[in-house]
């Protein structure tokens, strides 16, 4: 759209609610310092139903909603077409709205790198990274791997036809496939499902013969013993909890690194983005309620039970931390020949 | 049917069919040659399917095609006649209208404007009823979509200065 | 029988007042928001979420399948009436539907239909409980090969049947699957077809191109017949609804065969809207009255509605036993899952056989308490069709283009479904069969996947759709069924032959 019919509008709007502050004595929101939500708001999650991005949406949701932390109504979508590319077309589209925010992962800035799509992560205003999640190496319960080294030993030995599932294409999984091959000479077949659910059950069933899901991807399967955790792709431990199988807890898996791991640590953000041209009070407004979801029981809950790391990234350390990660990424991208922007 | 006037011959819809479909095809085959058409080690390609998609788009139009014009049934067949053509767009035209007015001014506007022309004009009914029942339809539009569902429809101008979503 | 023993302890917990209270309320939304094209029980469990983040569990699965079931009976009441599914899966109810509302019997189809739908989804959850443990072990077999074979067979048990020119019909699947390419591709991760529009990266929705095809198509088409502004005279009385039941028991083998197909799909989870259509194409193989079929033959009415049913209603279990859902609407159920505390997976029948168990008393309830409720409305529905065509048409046309923007919120989309309306006239006219596209565009790009899977697997070898006794069962059934036509003309030659040489036959 032109910016001027905009202004127009903006302009129409704002004699419009300044007549009805007139008439009912109230002082129309003169101040850019004040932000406030003045509709029902829509997080659009960059992926389908019930995986990880619609569940951190929904979690977030949760914690503002009982802790009334906002007035307006909030809906959860899911625009996970394009591998999620939707969800930034759609917010990228909403400019200048401080209503839509897009939740989705470092798809923000990796997708694009590696798909023709209209927008960049420059063009949004960043608000922040909330949580980021692990990676494990997994495989099937009853294979005979302990650990990363005789895992991957045994991958090279069977040259090139070891399967390894993943979600999606050029995305985090797959990414993670390259660095240990990289790491460790062996060689994958990587197998792209929709998402991380249905790969775990390409494992169980035994049609492959590992995957890298996030922790909440593969606990159902892991509790029942039909997997395996072999180590996480982390510099540290996971938080200590309780014991989620007979034996183990999260703490219990080992990191890849004391392992013999060449990956000193994988981790993939949670992230948050308002459409561009979204009030610098607006982004103000929404890091302060996001920061304040961190404080919630019902976020520490989440991270519980879904097993990642809460780390809170706001403001200019957050487009720093996308500078930097974006920058690893495309050396990554360049190198298996991905990148197409 | 046989005896009013045909505006479209049964032939040249044929024809004009295949080869739009043909068309559709070829985009598909230039869209596909894009990506990888071949079939490598790991199978085929992303472009492999679309690529032999496109090629048999076309070849199945061209056999439309070829039948269309050597079959002589259709050469008296009516495609439309000019009265049913006149229905058509007495009822098309509104909703390409529609269309392009819900696309400028949202589709509360638009379901106002155009139900009330359709029930005045074409369905005989008093302009009071019509306007009426057309506002009770985007009232209820609005109270189904984005007030009990959440789910907003297309706004425009008028709305914005209402201050609506 | 373990099972058994639960099943009655679920009842006990399905069976409280606030329970089947919520039940209600659930399927009453369910059916509103299936009868609105463009929302759908993803919308209505989306919306119900939140306030079931508060609710305890098993009311809250309680409330939002009840929508699900509501939802899928709401689809097919504006597909009969209106030739415009509000859900996917009740696509193959308009071929006989509609005509059968056309003619006047609209109590009649929406009778069968929702009588049908309540047999299948019966026939879903026995299977359920009885098989829970079978099933998941059983849906473990299946991987990417498996996947395509079944798309296969769901394929080549629809197409071939429609008595049109061979090479229309091929244009028409063709289109289907050049339109289900569209988008983002999975295997490589590439944006295809989309010729730099980003509003087609998504690809193009498929309820965009029904609403387009189906509605508008056949509005355009009404039209044609003169601007007749005046409704369809029906008979409308709960009586019809009472003649339709006693004559169900007649078309058993439509009820069993649709069943069976819904509740194999569902499990497999190749999901309700194939299962609809595989049902409506066997039926029709099979049927004596094969010639009725898409002119208003209850057969045609039945054999989709129960396999859709079975299917939702099966695709339940590989949710709560695996983790995948069977259905856009379960993906959601499943996000709600996991807000709740819960985690989809083999321990969840372990650790809360209450809630597993309480679902699954809860959907035998569920279903009878949805069968009731949408009889009822019956008449209702049905007395819309009196309403004159020069309300009730421009109103159609409002309700198509905002189910058309709601899918994606995207301007173009209003264009599509236009284009798409203009389509359906067209080919109508000229005799292509619109049914193949439409099973094309939604099976195509999940074959695709499956099948580029399976190559990655096998390395290229296409040996792996023979590699095992399941894959191999399925892909050889599947090829018998695309060559049906071929082997019946074979064996009537034969009997022709047979039967010419001892007496001369005319």
């Amino acid at each position: 759209m032109i910016p001027k019919v905009i202004d127009a509008q903006r302009a129409l709007r704002f004699a419009a609610s300044a007549a009805m502050a007139l008439v009912l004595g109230t002082a129309p929101a003169f101040a850019q310092a004040e932000w406030k939500p003045t509709k029902p708001v829509e997080f659009v999650g960059a992926a389908g139903a019930g995986g990880g991005t619609d569940i951190f949406a929904r979690a977030v949701q949760l914690a503002i909603q009982n802790n009334k932390l906002i007035d307006q109504p909030i809906l959860v979508s899911n625009k996970g077409g394009g591998s999620g590319a939707e969800t930034f077309v759609y917010v990228k589209a909403a400019e200048g709205d401080g209503h839509k925010l897009a939740f989705g992962t470092s798809n923000l800035y990796t997708l694009p790198m590696v798909a023709k799509v209209a927008f960049k992560h420059t063009d949004f205003m960043p608000v922040a990274a909330m949580v980021f999640d692990e990676f494990i190496l997994w495989t099937k319960g009853d294979a005979p791997y302990n650990d990363y080294k005789s895992f991957t030993a045994a991958a090279k030995a069977a040259n090139g036809t070891f399967k390894m599932a993943g979600a999606l294409s050029k995305d985090t999984d797959q990414t993670l496939t390259r660095l240990i091959e990289k790491d460790t000479g062996a060689k994958f077949v990587y197998i792209p499902f929709k998402s991380g659910g249905e790969a775990s059950v390409q494992l169980t069933g035994g049609h492959v013969q590992s995957h890298v899901n996030n922790p909440s991807e593969s606990l159902g399967h892991w509790k029942a013993g039909q997997l395996k955790a072999l180590c996480v792709f982390s510099k540290e431990r996971m938080a200590e909890g309780p014991k989620v199988t007979q034996t183990q807890g999260w703490s219990d898996i080992p990191t890849c690194k004391e392992q013999g791991a060449g990956i000193e640590s994988y981790q993939m953000p949670r992230t948050v983005a308002l459409p561009p041209g979204t009030p610098q009070a607006a982004v103000d407004f929404w890091a302060g309620v996001l920061k304040k979801v961190t404080e919630t029981p019902e976020w520490k809950d989440y991270l519980t039970r879904t097993a990642q790391t809460g780390r809170f990234i706001a403001g200019n350390d957050f487009k720093a931390f996308i500078d930097e990660d974006e920058k690893r990424t495309r050396k990554v991208y360049e190198e298996e020949g991905w990148l197409v922007n | 049917m046989k005896n009013e006037r045909a505006l479209i011959s049964r032939t040249s819809m044929e024809v004009a069919t295949a080869l739009v479909t043909g068309g559709v095809g070829a985009a598909v085959i230039w869209g596909a040659a894009e990506h990888d058409i071949g079939w490598g080690d790991s199978g085929p390609g992303s472009g492999y399917f679309p690529f032999r998609i496109g090629i048999l788009i076309i070849l199945a139009s061209l056999t439309n095609l070829v039948l269309a014009l050597r079959r002589r049934g259709f050469a008296n067949e009516v495609f439309v006649t000019n009265a049913q053509m006149r229905s058509v767009l007495a009822f098309g035209l509104p909703i390409l209208g529609f269309v392009v007015l819900s696309l400028l001014l949202g589709l509360y506007v638009a379901a106002i404007l155009y139900l009330s022309f359709v029930m005045i004009f074409q369905g005989g009914y008093r302009p009071l009823f019509a306007i009426g029942l057309a506002f009770a339809v985007a009232v209820a539009m609005r109270l189904i979509f984005p007030i009990w569902f959440k789910v907003p429809l297309l706004t425009g101008p008028i709305e914005a200065l209402l201050g609506l979503y | 029988m373990a099972n058994l023993d639960s099943l009655f302890h679920g009842f006990a917990v399905a069976l409280t007042l606030q329970h089947v209270a919520l039940m209600m309320i659930g399927v009453l939304l369910g059916i509103l928001v299936g009868v609105l094209p463009g929302l759908g029980a993803p919308n209505g469990v989306t919306l119900l979420l939140p306030l079931t983040y508060t609710m305890d569990p098993v009311g809250a699965i309680i409330l939002l399948t009840s929508m699900y079931w509501g939802a899928l009976f709401g689809g097919s009441t504006t597909s009969i009436l209106f030739n415009i599914p509000g859900e996917p899966s009740s696509v193959a109810t308009t071929f006989d539907g509609h005509p059968m509302a056309k003619q006047g019997r609209a109590i009649q189809a929406l009778s069968f239909a929702f009588l049908s739908a309540g047999f299948g989804a019966m026939v879903g959850v026995i299977v359920t409980t009885l098989l829970s443990g079978w099933v998941t072990s059983f849906a473990l077999q299946f991987s990417s090969p498996e996947f395509f074979a079944v798309y296969f067979l769901a394929f080549a048990s629809f197409v071939g049947l429609s008595g049109a020119q061979a090479s229309k019909t091929i244009v028409s699947i063709l289109l289907g699957f050049a339109f289900a390419t569209v988008g983002m591709d999975t295997i490589s991760g590439s944006l295809r077809l989309t010729f730099g529009f980003d509003e087609l990266l998504r690809g193009i929705s498929f309820l965009i191109v029904v609403i387009g095809l189906f509605g508008i198509g056949e509005l355009l088409l009404t039209m044609e017949e003169g601007l007749k502004f005046e409704g369809v005279k029906a008979k409308v009385s709960l009586a019809g609804v009472m003649e339709t039941l006693v004559r169900m028991p007649r078309y058993w083998v439509a009820l069993v065969r649709g069943s069976l197909i819904g509740v194999w799909m569902g499990i497999t989870p190749g999901g309700p809207t194939a299962a609809s259509f595989m049902s409506y194409g066997l039926a029709k193989r099979f049927s004596r009255r094969r010639e009725h079929f898409g002119t208003g033959e209850p057969e045609g009415v039945i054999a989709p509605e129960t396999a859709d049913h079975g299917a939702g209603t099966a695709a339940m279990l590989p949710m709560l036993a695996l983790g995948i859902p069977g259905s856009a609407t379960a993906a959601v159920m499943m996000g709600g899952l996991m807000i709740w505390g819960l985690n989809p997976g083999p321990m969840l029948f372990i650790e809360r056989p209450d809630f597993v168990w309480g679902l699954i008393a809860s959907m035998y309830i569920g279903n009878v308490v949805a069968v009731v409720l949408v009889l009822a409305t019956v008449p209702l529905f049905a007395s819309i069709l009196r309403i004159p065509f020069a309300i009730i048409g421009p109103l159609i046309v409002v309700v198509c283009f905002i189910g058309a923007w709601t899918v994606g919120a995207s301007k173009p989309d209003l264009w599509i479904a236009l284009i798409f309306g203009v389509i359906g006239y067209v080919f109508k006219k000229l005799d292509y069969p619109i049914a193949p596209l439409v099973l094309a565009l939604v099976l195509g790009d999940k074959a695709e996947d499956a099948f580029r899977q399976s190559m990655l697997m096998s390395q290229g070898s296409l040996n792996i759709f023979f590699s095992n006794p399941l894959v191999g069962t399925i892909t050889t059934l599947a090829v018998i069924l695309l060559t049906w036509p071929l082997w019946m003309s074979l064996i009537r030659r034969a009997h022709l032959l047979r039967i010419t040489q001892p007496k001369v036959v005319e």
